[in-house]
């Protein structure tokens, strides 16, 4: 989750910029040439027009759900006055007028955001007309084959439209299906699902650059690998899944950033990985995840792709990347393989191993709060480092609530961790401002 | 990417769509024009709750396994035949009072079956077979009455089905009574 070398270009500093610059050129600071070079660099005379596209792209997608939600509610009402031929033909009607009508916008008109929305409910419109079709045929086939129907045409719209938000409806509904397809007896089959959903979507998040949809791809796919992993091999499984999936995310995100491909991807993808490590550290170290009844057999397919890829981004990564960000990733590798091993050692020591286990995976999450922590401390980013503190002080607290121990231990507990909390508080402000006052020394007191 | 293209892709996926929405009903459609008219009587599956949501859901005489004579046999002769998820073809012979009865479950479609015998297609699930006529949609203005009428004519409730020769089956109406619903 290392910062990325990049200029920062959020619309808040820019807008920030803009205002303050007339202001350092009245007083001095800077003289006009340079707040042309910083007006051009920041790109804020587009400012204006990209805040007033963003909203209107926020009003036109409500928009667009609205319309697409009173359709769908208008499925639902029924009107059996409607002879069924008329009813089929006004379906279509509002299927093809919606994508007709947006594509008009987009590429007719340049309209890209308003057209985008209409095509968007153009697919939610064609969702709710597979409903109804069926309605009207009582077609009683499995629930979930409705939703793999529209998650096919859906991916063909994405692609043809390039629209990552498309993109997330096809997430979204070939989950769906494969939840319902999986659970009925069809194992092996669903097991090709994540392999689905990569070659489908992660090809176009990285042609149209869309963070959402790629790190949106790489979490379906580790999830379903967890859910298929998790069904039938149970807890153990589970964990190794999950904390194979989540040093994958980590290191491909770190790999973007390192190799500067798609650059754009690393911190959403990292953060991600981290955040699936987190969850899987925080589960397990309770204790009664490690009791033996709750083991199956292993089906690990899944869980070893997501080693071998990690091993391989691992290798890139060292070649390319750079300290201290190494550091990191050396701490989240540790505390990947620290809760891989412990999943795969837990049936050999099966009789006591449940205690040894549960302070392995405490241990894990100790050192990947660490590595949140450590990674604020370089990003210097304040919210980092405080989801680090809190991961720790839940840590801590859980344990306190989770074995007995008396009131009195449990109230010192809590205002441990409270103070524990502020004076780490003070030390990162502190840190802070020692580190902007070395850069201030450094750039020859101007700061700026 | 050209206009011409984008235009090329986008009216594919819109092809594909339409195509799509077309596939859902055609096997029913298929069915209802070519199939054989068979009648079978309802057995409500949970009484208390006939309807869920917008759809009925429905049982009938030959929804399980064991109202077919033949069912022990086959199950003892290899249980794989008929393990969860495998199909089966429902033979059915028409009664003198005109409803459908249970005949035979086989593994194959039977060939050349007489007019008063029909063979459903249908799919294992424990003792139940489903044949994909299971759900009836019910209109928002019929939905009380007709919860009310299978309330309390359980027993005179039943649905007319079209069986293609290949075994697939559509609902075509529910009658309770002269009472029908479409």
């Amino acid at each position: 989750m290392a910062m990325t070398p990049n200029q920062n270009m959020s619309t808040k500093f820019r807008a920030a910029l803009r205002t303050e610059l007339p202001i350092w050129v009245q007083k001095g600071i800077v003289s006009e040439e340079t707040e042309k070079q910083l007006a051009s660099t920041y790109q804020l005379d587009n400012l204006k027009h990209e805040s007033s596209s963003l909203l209107s792209a926020v009003i036109f997608t409500l928009g667009g759900l609205l319309l697409g939600g009173g359709l769908i509610s208008f499925v639902a009402a029924n009107w059996e006055v409607i002879p069924t031929p008329i009813k089929l033909a006004l379906l279509f009607t509002a299927l093809l007028a919606f994508h007709i009508i947006g594509f008009w916008l987009w590429q007719g008109k340049n309209w890209r955001r308003l057209g985008h929305a209409l095509i968007f409910c153009g697919c939610l419109v064609f969702g709710a007309n597979i409903g109804l079709v069926a309605q009207i045929f009582h077609v009683s086939s499995n629930w979930y084959a409705g939703f793999g129907a529209w998650a096919f045409g859906s991916l063909v719209m994405a692609w043809a439209t390039r629209s990552w938000i498309i993109g997330v409806l096809v997430l979204l509904t070939s989950f769906l299906w494969f939840l319902g397809f999986q659970y009925d007896n069809h194992d092996q089959a669903a097991l090709f699902y994540p392999l689905i959903l990569a070659v489908s979507l992660l090809p176009l998040a990285w042609i149209i650059r869309s963070r959402v949809l790629y790190t949106g791809t790489l979490l379906g796919i580790i999830t379903a690998a967890c859910v298929l992993a998790g069904v039938h091999g149970g807890s153990r499984q589970l964990l190794l899944t999950m904390a194979a999936g989540g040093m994958f995310m980590w290191t491909l995100g770190e790999l973007h950033r390192a190799a500067e491909w798609r650059s754009e991807f690393s911190n959403l993808a990292a953060g991600s990985g981290l955040s699936v490590l987190a969850v899987a550290a925080y589960v397990w170290s309770f204790h009664y995840l490690w009791n033996p009844s709750v083991f199956g057999p292993m089906r690990s397919q899944w869980a070893i792709l997501f080693f071998v890829l990690t091993i391989a981004a691992s290798v890139l990564l060292w070649r390319k990347g750079r300290q201290p960000q190494l550091w990191l990733t050396t701490g989240v590798l540790v505390v990947g393989g620290i809760l891989c091993a412990s999943a795969l050692l837990a049936r050999a020591d099966a009789a006591n191993g449940e205690s040894l286990f549960t302070v392995t995976a405490n241990l894990a999450a100790l050192i990947l709060a660490a590595v949140i922590i450590g990674a604020s401390l370089i990003d210097e980013r304040r919210a980092v480092f405080w989801l680090g503190s809190l991961y720790l002080v839940l840590l801590i607290l859980s344990r306190f609530l989770e074995y007995e121990t008396s009131l009195l231990v449990k109230s010192a507990a809590f205002l441990a961790c409270g103070v524990a909390v502020i004076l780490a508080g003070i030390s990162y402000e502190k840190y802070l401002r020692r580190h902007i006052r070395r850069i201030a020394a450094e750039t020859g007191g101007n700061g700026i | 990417m050209s206009k011409r293209s984008l235009l090329v892709g986008f009216v594919a996926a819109v092809v594909v769509q339409a195509l799509i929405l077309v596939a859902v009903p055609a096997r029913k459609v298929y069915t209802l024009r070519t199939g054989k008219t068979v009648v079978l009587k309802i057995q409500p599956v949970d009484p208390y709750n006939i309807l869920s949501g917008y759809y009925a859901t429905l049982g009938f005489d030959i929804s399980r396994v064991d109202a077919f004579p033949n069912a022990h046999n086959l199950t003892n002769e290899s249980s794989a035949g008929f393990a969860d998820g495998s199909w089966c073809y429902a033979v059915i012979e028409k009664g003198g009072d005109g409803i459908w009865k249970p005949v035979s479950l086989e593994r194959e479609l039977p060939a050349n079956l007489p007019e008063n015998r029909a063979a459903l297609l249908g799919r294992i699930n424990g003792n139940w077979i489903k044949y994909g006529i299971e759900d009836f949609y019910i209109p928002e203005a019929k939905r009380s009455h007709l919860a009310d009428d299978l309330r309390e004519h359980r027993d005179k409730a039943r649905v007319e089905v079209k069986v293609d020769p290949s075994g697939h089956a559509a609902l075509e109406r529910l009658m309770v009574e002269d009472r029908i619903y479409e």
